[in-house]
């Protein structure tokens, strides 16, 4: 997808001019999917998701093998969040998507999905590096969920890394070419 | 009679004794308070993560109201929750400023499907330690004693490891040891060297790597190098109840299983000083009926036993069955957790291995045995370890995003090196297991309360167990080595918890004899960890089997010649 799309141009045009007006206020709109009395809505509105979808994409993109969105990571997370996570698990991710964009209109004064990949790509990267840096819970939580989903997947743990259900030996200690790529299981 | 012998639990101890005893010819009830486990059938071991709910975690609200202490545990997963009781089912009580992590499996085969499958033996080091220090009682049996035993449970149970003539960890009767790796074997040589006399062994566990012909007769089959053993192994290639004891027993025809019954407590025939039954309570249901025989085997695991038998109150024991020496609840000990550290062995980065090898090293304990601290403390501590290249889990706490991250995760990372240690825990009388004034469950039972903290000795041994941990990888060579925990883990972490009606000598401050049998009440036996007098500083698992199959021998031969 890219910002050529129209559809997405669009949302991108909404998402943005929320941001312009709002302020604030939309953005507790934009991010707060449960609703006062701590029930569980939807996890991600429809702009949220194609957002989810972006970032997840830059952090792990299509290569020879298949990005985050090809190995279904945004559905994933969704589902991680209405199925496993808490209402402040929902709201921890829900944040790290709105500190996404607000970095995005402070620095680009556009939303998100607007920006080239190239922008994406650094402003991700400037976001990542102090995140991992400052130990933020939240961040780790969505980059583990990005991770989690991607190397737990079928398509992560076989095509991108090695996966056998049953290894059926033990080799000690054998060249890593031999070997071949990481083992997508841990065990700890 | 409505059976010969009586087994009060499934897990290990219970397996074994029912095993034994049904291979003697006696007809045998085990009883089981949780549900029933289909081997293999119901096991989620071949599963992939993609197929597991939520990748295998558990959903978090799901685990702060229901499985806040089990939800705990590094083996607590959607693949294995089956296997782990409902907190908020199942409450326990402790002192306000005191807690105590109590990990439970209440269903057929208990924490033998979930047990990290450790297993070393006792040396005379351990059975004279409270003889040669003064704390507790002297052990009322030595090595030669067990050492039999131990070598009929290894060849059943099937144990792989790699001898080492050492005279604090005995040898065994072993399968083929697992090779270490190429990290590991450069931190045992170096280790080696800079200390001549602490040794690195491949962990010793209770995985087939090598089937016999017994094991093949059971149905079990060879290790597959899979690692996912707690979730139940459908090859059988680890010892649990349901793989090994269970189908043992089951072919003699002798045994009557019966799960979803909490034994509530012993029925006692003063006239004839035995214990005539036990009273049960079906947990669906909630109706009670009890059940008749000559012995009687409590294998309920540590704390409920000692629940059982203090809530077995009669005129002739009013705080409890066989408890006139006062012991029963007491000495509660564990093994000190929550020691450790971690390190990254340079070099070998063409290097890596094949497979998921289901054990880890082994230091076994040095202190007090080869080097002197009796000036600090008494007793010692041993370790368990790895060396392990991190896969892509290490990239969640890294800088880095994009195609740069995707491929420098497809190698693995450096090679890690981590100790964790197992610290010897002294039995104190403080430290102990009674029924709640109060509360009760919701099958009416009173609750236990666990009151039991760690004392100077322990705390000592723990301090220096840090310390060492981290000398030790900074000796071979380990860079930015650090301490894996900031504080010592409640009592109960290591789930080696033992000792609450204690072996010994004298009936008067000890429960059970040589043979695990109660002083006060011959035909009632105890062989699960709340026997235990010392808890030495190795996994107690094997001792339980070894002890549980010679007193399970011992009443049959009791029987066999009138005397029980």
């Amino acid at each position: 997808m890219s910002v050529k799309d129209p559809k997405l141009n669009r949302r991108a045009m909404l998402l943005g001019a929320v941001f312009l007006v709002g302020g604030a206020a939309a953005l507790t709109r934009f991010s707060r999917q449960s609703s006062a009395d701590g029930s569980r809505g939807p996890v991600f509105s429809a702009d949220q998701f194609a957002l989810l979808e972006q970032v997840t994409e830059v952090i792990i993109p299509a290569t020879d093998t298949p990005g985050a969105i090809g190995a279904g990571v945004p559905a994933f997370i969704r589902d991680l969040l209405m199925n496993w996570g808490s209402l402040e698990s929902r709201a921890q991710i829900a944040g790290v998507l709105e500190t996404i964009e607000q970095r995005t209109w402070s620095k680009h004064g556009a939303a998100f999905l607007e920006l080239p990949d190239s922008q994406r790509l650094e402003l991700m990267r400037v976001y990542d590096e102090e995140s991992v840096r400052a130990h933020d819970p939240a961040y780790r939580k969505f980059k583990q969920m990005v991770l989690l989903g991607y190397y737990h997947s079928e398509i992560g743990a076989t095509q991108e890394l090695r996966f056998e259900l049953v290894p059926g030996a033990w080799r000690s200690c054998l060249p890593l070419n031999e070997v071949g790529r990481a083992s997508a299981f841990w065990t700890s | 009679m409505d059976f010969d012998a009586i087994v009060v639990g499934s897990g290990i101890s219970g397996g074994w004794v029912a095993k034994e005893l049904c291979e003697r010819g006696l007809r045998t009830l085990m009883i089981e308070r949780g549900r029933h486990v289909n081997h293999r059938k119901d096991y989620l071991d071949f599963s992939p993560p993609w197929e597991l709910p939520n990748r295998g975690l558990v959903p978090e609200d799901e685990v702060k109201e229901h499985y806040a202490i089990q939800g705990t545990s590094y083996a607590f997963n959607a693949g294995t929750k089956q296997f782990w009781v409902k907190d908020s089912e199942h409450p326990y009580s402790t002192p306000d400023d005191r807690s105590f992590l109590w990990y439970r499996g209440y269903h057929l085969g208990g924490r033998s499907l979930t047990w990290a499958r450790q297993t070393y033996r006792f040396s005379d080091i351990d059975f004279s330690a409270n003889k040669k220090d003064g704390h507790g009682v002297d052990w009322p049996i030595r090595y030669a004693d067990i050492s039999p035993w131990y070598d009929r449970v290894e060849r059943f149970a099937g144990i792989s490891g790699a001898s080492e003539g050492l005279e604090q960890l005995p040898d065994g009767q072993f399968l083929q040891p697992m090779d270490l790796n190429c990290a590991e074997h450069a931190f045992k040589e170096r280790l080696e060297k800079q200390h001549p006399t602490r040794r690195v062994t491949i962990g010793r566990c209770a995985n087939l790597s090598e089937p016999t012909e017994e094991h093949i007769k059971l149905g079990r089959g060879p290790c597959q190098l899979r690692s996912v053993c707690d979730r139940g192994c459908g090859y059988g290639a680890y010892f649990s109840t349901l793989s090994s004891t269970l189908p043992a027993a089951q072919r003699t025809g002798n045994l009557t299983v019966i799960t979803d019954t909490i034994v509530e407590s012993l029925d006692y025939d003063h006239a004839k000083r035995r214990v005539s039954g036990v009273r049960v309570m079906d947990t669906n249901t909630k109706q009670r009926r009890s059940y008749q025989a000559r012995v009687v085997f409590v294998c309920a695991s540590t704390i409920p036993t000692a629940q059982i038998l203090l809530a077995s109150r009669s005129e002739y024991f009013p705080d409890g069955l066989a408890n006139r020496s006062g012991a029963v609840g007491r000495y509660l000990m564990d093994h000190v957790q929550g020691v450790g550290a971690i390190g990254t062995m340079p070099g070998f980065l063409d290097r890596y291995y094949y497979g998921r090898r289901p054990t880890g090293i082994y230091i076994p304990r040095y202190a007090n045995v080869t080097e002197d601290n009796s000036a600090q403390f008494v007793r010692g501590y041993g370790f368990q370890g790895k060396g392990e290249r991190p896969s892509w889990d290490r990239g969640i706490d890294q800088v880095g995003i994009g195609a740069g991250l995707k491929q420098g995760l497809r190698d693995p990372g450096p090679w890690q090196m981590v100790l964790f240690g197992f610290t010897e825990m002294l039995p104190r009388a403080d430290n102990r297991v009674t029924l709640h004034a109060t509360r009760k469950d919701q099958w009416g039972i009173p609750l236990v309360h666990i009151d039991c903290t760690h004392g100077e000795n322990d705390l000592k041994l723990a301090a220096q167990a840090k310390q060492d941990a981290q000398d030790m990888l900074n000796v071979a060579g380990c860079e930015n080595v650090r301490s894996l925990f900031p504080q010592v883990s409640p009592p109960g972490s290591s789930v080696h918890e033992m000792g609450t009606a204690r072996m010994g000598r004298d009936p008067a401050t000890s429960v059970l004899n040589a043979h695990n049998q109660a002083h006060d009440v011959p035909n009632l036996f105890v062989t699960d960890g709340s026997c235990m007098t010392s808890s030495g500083c190795a996994n107690p698992s094997l001792t339980y089997m070894a002890l549980s199959a010679r007193a399970a021998n011992h009443a049959a031969d009791r029987l066999a010649s009138g005397e029980l």
